[in-house]
Parts: structure tokens; C-alpha cells; sequence
């Protein structure tokens, strides 16, 4: 049945063609609106206008040169490259260890990291927030990086360990043969074989810390220190909400994200399946 | 026994003098091994235990103590039940724990059924399919706080499109974000936008709606069960979208339990009941984990230990 042929306009009007047709809009249309509106002049913001009247910088220039998106941009490259770094080398160590060494409890280490994976970060929000004022750490890059490793670490080791049990264990026995450390076994064996987990663990890494919210806006309230999204959310006045200057920064900072996920995409969509189901 | 142990045992055994006991040499070899591993997980598992564990034991002491918030800081004044006392006749909480509970089960469900579909109807897709792909993830990628404000642009009441669209179709011009109802279903619209799509493409290569009936959905049962389980659990913490759209308003009525939490902590500085919601929160999380705890072996002993 499904490999019938289609012939005539039916090869190209069917169930499959219309409904893949209607996911497409739903997806697209939204995000037609955000990148019309971004390129609309002030007047046009005010109706529902389909197309911008005339095409416009403005907003654009806006929230760089009005707002300080500038800023905001250079934070939340920094947290999220910091971050997803120290995420794939303690993840790769930690997966490595659980996935192939003969240690006692990692069962019981596995589903402990499964639970704390799926723990509400606001549980965790006053107590940290104490200790990184106690500290002095409030309104700094560390203030952001500290938690957001500790929160991506457990689907990390998860993705990165399920990579690691795959590879044959033959492998790592010619390095220990040869005498290689157990620090060069995993950089120069281990790590070649594992690379897919790796850039699964780090594309999902790199999106969380992209799009996180609570903490940032609850440890770094100072201008200096905000991230994008705490940025964007409090563009707006007491009266107005500047739509076309959000507008333009959001197209800014989808951008880049979605450049990598379209690059990595085979790598999102194997970690999902991977990630839950293997072998 | 592993195979590396097995191998140097053998080694050993195959040498020419097979008096010598090839157990001890494995066991050594396996301690040290283990040695080495918790090496390797300590500092990932040191940094995620002072993030994670250690907060939430301090947030359970806060919220058993009356916490008064001085001028430099705040002190704990003594043991006290009446924070949770609080929550427990409050409406406010029974209200945040309500809508919480009923936002994630039906986003989560629809998400769920519609992803499925369109998982079975691309899998169909000849040609395109690595793009339709990219798209599918382009929503999942996005800062949840743009979602928000680009919904509250489309929902506004004097210059929304979704206003003269409804009105277009003779609905009427209803407040949209300022009354409960389609406040409520319009975050939930733009939480299905958002999802949907990603669910999509985790669902992806259902091969056809047969063999998912008869084979993959049996397959799978586990996998989904962890999948809905986590989707369940993870929606819980719900604040970004919530707090940008509506601020959980109007009133209460889109006011979860995160932000209760953080308007308690962060705007009215009630630690004490602040983290008792927040603990309750953890709280409800983990009991949902511990109800799955068997969904959760199955995921790791799949691997064989």
C-alpha cells in the first residue's frame, strides 16, 4: 500500500502533501509574524498589517544601540560556551567511568541522576541564591555557569555514557596494553568513538543554557550581567511594550541557535532516541 | 567480571606456570579500576551534589523554620510546621498546585497525540525530510521568553492579530490574556506551538500507523512511558512561559507553583513559606519519581550491568 504509485495531480495532491502542508504553516506562520514584525516601522506595529509597509532597521538598530541587546548577546555567549565546555569534559570523564568501569553503585549513581535531571529548579532557587550572595558571586558569569553545569550534567553523563557501552571494549585494551595512561585511553580511544555523544550532549546543553530563564533572572539583575532571555523580558516599560525593538532582538538571538540545530540536527534527534532507547 | 579483568586472567593462566592462582591479579586490577572511576565521576558528581542535593536539604530546613529576613540577611528562628500549615489552608496554593497538575497532564497529552501523527504522516516524506527535520526542532530552540512575548503580541486586545482574526470570524473581541479561560488556553496553545513539533521529531521513523499499532507502540511502551514520565515531571517546574505572558494572571488564574514560589521568595521576601512551596514542588516531583522508579531501572539495567 505504501508503495503505491501516484499518478496524475494526485502525485502531488494527496493526504501526505496536505498534512506535512499544514505542519509547515503552523510552524512557520508564527514565526513569519515574528520576522515581519521585527522589520515593521512603529505605525505598522499598531494593526495586524500581513506585510510591513515599508521595510525597516530601525528596530534592529534599536535594540542595540537603545537597549543594550549588545551586551546581553556577549553574556549569554560566554555562560552557554563556558558552560557546555566544562558540561562535555566532566560529562565525558563521568560517562566514561560509569559506562565502562567496574564500579560499585552506579547503578543506584544512574538513577539518582535521572531524578535530579527532572528536579524543578526553583526548589533549589533561595537556597543558592543565599549562598552565592554569602559568597559574593551575585551578578557574575560564575553565578550562571555554577548552576547551569550542575543541571545539563545528568542528561550529559546519561547520553554520553549510552554512546560509551556501545564501543568495543577490545579498543581500550590495546591502549592499556600499550602501556597508555587511563586519562590518554579516554582522550585518544574512547573520545574519537564517542564523538556523536558528544555533540548530542552538547547541542542540548548549548539550547538549555541559550533558553534559560529562572536563574538568570533571579542571580544576575544587573544590566551588565543579563543573559538574552531575562534581557528581552524586561525590554518593556511601565506603559509600553516596544514589540518591534523584541522582536528584532529575538530574530538576533534565534539566529544563531538555529544555525547550529539545523547543523546538529541529526545529532537532537539520535540523542532523543538514543538517549531513551538503545541496544 | 569484565573483560579486561577476564583477559589478564587469562593471560596469566595461559603462561607456563599455571600453579600460580589468577584470581587475585582480576581483583586487584578490578579495585583499581573502580578507584579510577570514581575518580573520573567525582568532580562532575561533586559539582552536581552542590547545586542540587545540598540546596534542596537547606530549602527543606527553610521551609521547617521561621525565617526572619533581617538587614544584612536572615536567621532561622527555631522549628516550626506553620509554613506548611500556611500552605495547606491556603487557597492560593491548592490554586498554583491545580492549575499546575491540569496545564501539564492536557499539554503533554496533546502534544503527545498530535506529534505522534505528524511523526506517522513525515514518515511518509520522499523527499525533504532532513529540512522538515530542521524545522521541526527551529520552535524547541527557541528562548521560551520569545515564545511568550510573540504570543502576547498575537493575543493583544487592541492590536493582536489573533483579535481581528476571532473578530473576522464573528467571536467577538474577547480579552484574550486578561480573562482566566482563553488566558489558559492561549498559553496552551503556545506551549503546543513550541512542543508539538519537537515531539514530532523525537517520535520520528514510526513507520506507518500498522506497524506502530502492532509493533512499535508494544516496543516502545517503556520508552514512551520515560518519555511522557519525564515530559510530566520536567512541565512541572512551568515559569517562564506563565510569568512573561501573564504574569499568572489574570488574578491567580495561570499562577503556578514555580512562581508562586518565586513571588513568595523574591517579591514579598516570605522565605519561610516560599520554600515551603518550593519544597512541596520537589516534593510532589519526587514521589512522581519514586511512583516510576520502575520505568527508571528498566532504563538502566537495559544496558546490562
Amino acid at each position: 500500500m505504501r508503495n503505491r504509485k501516484r499518478v496524475g495531480w494526485h502525485k502531488y495532491v494527496n493526504g501526505v502533501t496536505i498534512s506535512t502542508l499544514v505542519t509547515v504553516l503552523f510552524i512557520l506562520i508564527p514565526l513569519y509574524w515574528l520576522v515581519a514584525s521585527s522589520f515593521k516601522p512603529p505605525n505598522d506595529l499598531n494593526n495586524a498589517r500581513l506585510f510591513p509597509s515599508s521595510f525597516s532597521g530601525g528596530n534592529y538598530s534599536n535594540a542595540f544601540v537603545g537597549y543594550d541587546f549588545g551586551i546581553y548577546f556577549r553574556n549569554s555567549l560566554i555562560v552557554t560556551l563556558a558552560t557546555t565546555a566544562l558540561v562535555l569534559v566532566l560529562g565525558t570523564l563521568a560517562g566514561y567511568a560509569l559506562g565502562r568501569l567496574p564500579m560499585r553503585g552506579k547503578f543506584t549513581t544512574m538513577v539518582i541522576l535521572l531524578i535530579i535531571s527532572v528536579f524543578p529548579a526553583v526548589a533549589v532557587l533561595a537556597p543558592l541564591y543565599l549562598l552565592l550572595r554569602e559568597i559574593g558571586w551575585l551578578n557574575s558569569y560564575q553565578a550562571l555557569i555554577l548552576p547551569y553545569t550542575a543541571f545539563n550534567l545528568p542528561f550529559a553523563i546519561w547520553i554520553l555514557r549510552n554512546y560509551m557501552i556501545g564501543i568495543p571494549k577490545e579498543m581500550e585494551e590495546t591502549g592499556r596494553i600499550d602501556g597508555a595512561s587511563a586519562l590518554r585511553t579516554v582522550w585518544s580511544i574512547v573520545l574519537p568513538q564517542a564523538l556523536p555523544g558528544l555533540f548530542t550532549a552538547g547541542i542540548f546543553c548549548f539550547t538549555a543554557c541559550w533558553t534559560e530563564f529562572l536563574f538568570a533572572l533571579t542571580f544576575n539583575s544587573s544590566n551588565n550581567f543579563r543573559t538574552i532571555p531575562v534581557g528581552i523580558a524586561e525590554f518593556g516599560g511601565n506603559f509600553q511594550v516596544p514589540y518591534g525593538t523584541i522582536f528584532a532582538a529575538s530574530v538576533v538571538a534565534t539566529v544563531p541557535i538555529g544555525i547550529l540545530v539545523f547543523i546538529f540536527r541529526k545529532f537532537v534527534v539520535s540523542g532523543l532516541t538514543s538517549g531513551a532507547v538503545k541496544g | 567480571m569484565t573483560a579486561i579483568s577476564s583477559a589478564s586472567g587469562q593471560s596469566a593462566a595461559g603462561q607456563v606456570r599455571p600453579v600460580v592462582p589468577p584470581v587475585p591479579r582480576p581483583d586487584i586490577n578490578r579495585k583499581r579500576l573502580a578507584r579510577m572511576g570514581w575518580g573520573f565521576s567525582a568532580p562532575a558528581l561533586v559539582v552536581i551534589a552542590a547545586v542540587t542535593i545540598f540546596p534542596i536539604v537547606y530549602s527543606v530546613i527553610m521551609s521547617l523554620n521561621n525565617v526572619t529576613v533581617t538587614g544584612s540577611g536572615f536567621s532561622l528562628d527555631g522549628f516550626t510546621f506553620s509554613n506548611y500549615n500556611l500552605l495547606l489552608h491556603a487557597s492560593l496554593w491548592r490554586d498554583a498546585l491545580f492549575f499546575t497538575v491540569y496545564y501539564t497532564v492536557v499539554t503533554v497529552i496533546i502534544e503527545l497525540v498530535i506529534g505522534t501523527c505528524i511523526a506517522l504522516v513525515l514518515e511518509r516524506l520522499v523527499a525533504g525530510r532532513g529540512y522538515m527535520m530542521a524545522l521541526l526542532l527551529l520552535p524547541w530552540s527557541m528562548i521560551t521568553v520569545i515564545n511568550a512575548e510573540l504570543w502576547a503580541y498575537i493575543y493583544n486586545g487592541t492590536y493582536g492579530v489573533a483579535d481581528y482574526i476571532l473578530g473576522g470570524l464573528g467571536f467577538g473581541h474577547p480579552v484574550i490574556l486578561g480573562t482566566p479561560t482563553p488566558a489558559i488556553i492561549g498559553l496552551m496553545i503556545a506551549d503546543i506551538w513550541k512542543t508539538t513539533p519537537f515531539v514530532a521529531a523525537e517520535m520520528d521513523g514510526a513507520s506507518g500507523w500498522y506497524t506502530f499499532w502492532r509493533i512499535t507502540l508494544p516496543l516502545l511502551r517503556p520508552t514512551i512511558a520515560l518519555a511522557v514520565i519525564f515530559r510530566v515531571l520536567q512541565a512541572f517546574g512551568l515559569f517562564d512561559l506563565p510569568y512573561v505572558m501573564t504574569g499568572g494572571g489574570p488574578g491567580t488564574s495561570t499562577q503556578s507553583l514555580a512562581i508562586l514560589a518565586y513571588n513568595a521568595l523574591f517579591k514579598n521576601l516570605a522565605f519561610g513559606p516560599g520554600a515551603a512551596v518550593a519544597t512541596s514542588t520537589a516534593l510532589l516531583v519526587l514521589l512522581g519519581c519514586l511512583a516510576s522508579l520502575r520505568v527508571f531501572r528498566v532504563q538502566v539495567g537495559q544496558e546490562g550491568n
